[in-house]
């Protein structure tokens, strides 16, 4: 995909299909070791062991059980066109966590392109079934969003709602803009 | 024209081979797949540099009359076992995208 945040949508869909109702998203920018990390976590249905040893196998998931999709298998090419490593665990009721590697300064590396959106949409979208907590590191410096938060101060209000989901795309936007010091992705 | 018809006309490689008869209708160009994914048409063939399982995965889902690999790249070896499994044929070229369109080009295709 062009955008590394598009791979990010995909598979937080595939944890919202799963029935997660919390959703932890990490993205790691080491510019000292050359290292771009992302890590998605859920608590959906999880996926059983041997369905799990195909998963990026394109032909498991692109006929039969069209709902997967290649989403997998595309990212895990993103990454390992990188030069960079992909895995994917998960445990049955508990959960998936998938993370991919790539380095940093790669030529093939897509952007990382628009996260912001790609967050505020799906807060926008199911916000209110599914949690979200995002934490994005820039060398050093952090910063964290988490939905259960915003809500603990929402009172009678949805997050979903229009003028609550404008306002966290602008605290997303401001406060990555800050700690990657007015850098462009 | 069928894919069999084109092998002879541009002088391609057969890869894997499993439906030569199918008919071709227009190209894409591309190496990413989710464009390719979401822009290539049914019928098309396609043209890329990618030769991994993933570009045979792709191919079926659109259903693509067939992969043309570019400059002399070869396809890895998992990819050419599924393609003959699920009937998409792999060809391949030593020409660049742009010379060997141009070449479909001047052919009406």
């Amino acid at each position: 995909m062009r955008e590394l945040s598009l791979h990010i949508l995909d598979i937080i869909e595939n944890s919202r299909k799963a029935e997660a109702d919390l959703i932890k998203i990490k993205i790691e920018e080491n510019l000292t070791d050359n290292l771009l990390k992302i890590v998605i976590e859920d608590n959906g249905s999880g996926i059983d062991q041997h369905k799990l040893e195909k998963i990026t196998d394109p032909f498991i998931t692109s006929r039969t059980t069209r709902e997967v999709g290649l989403g997998l298998s595309l990212f895990k090419s993103a990454a390992e066109s990188c030069e960079g490593d992909f895995e994917i665990d998960s445990e049955i009721n508990q959960g998936t966590r998938v993370t991919a590697d790539f380095k940093y300064d790669h030529i093939d590396r897509a952007p990382l392109g628009d996260i912001t959106t790609t967050i505020s949409n799906f807060v926008a979208s199911s916000g209110d079934q599914v949690d979200l907590v995002y934490q994005h590191y820039y060398q050093e410096k952090c910063f964290k969003f988490d939905t259960r938060e915003i809500k603990s101060e929402l009172e009678d209000l949805s997050i979903q709602s229009r003028q609550v989901t404008a306002w966290i795309r602008e605290y997303i936007e401001e406060n990555l803009a800050e700690i990657r010091g007015g850098e462009a992705f | 024209m069928t894919v069999k018809e084109l092998v002879d006309q541009f002088d391609l490689e057969v890869v894997a081979g499993p439906d030569l008869k199918k008919e071709i209708d227009g190209a894409y160009i591309g190496d990413l797949l989710s464009n390719v994914m979401a822009r290539a048409e049914k019928d098309n063939l396609w043209l890329t540099v990618q030769g991994h399982q993933n570009v045979v995965a792709v191919a079926l889902l659109v259903e693509l009359s067939a992969v043309i690999l570019v400059e002399n790249f070869d396809y890895e070896e998992n990819a050419v076992q599924r393609a003959c499994q699920k009937g998409v044929n792999l060809l391949k070229t030593k020409k660049k995208s742009y010379d060997l369109a141009c070449s479909f080009c001047e052919s009406n295709i």
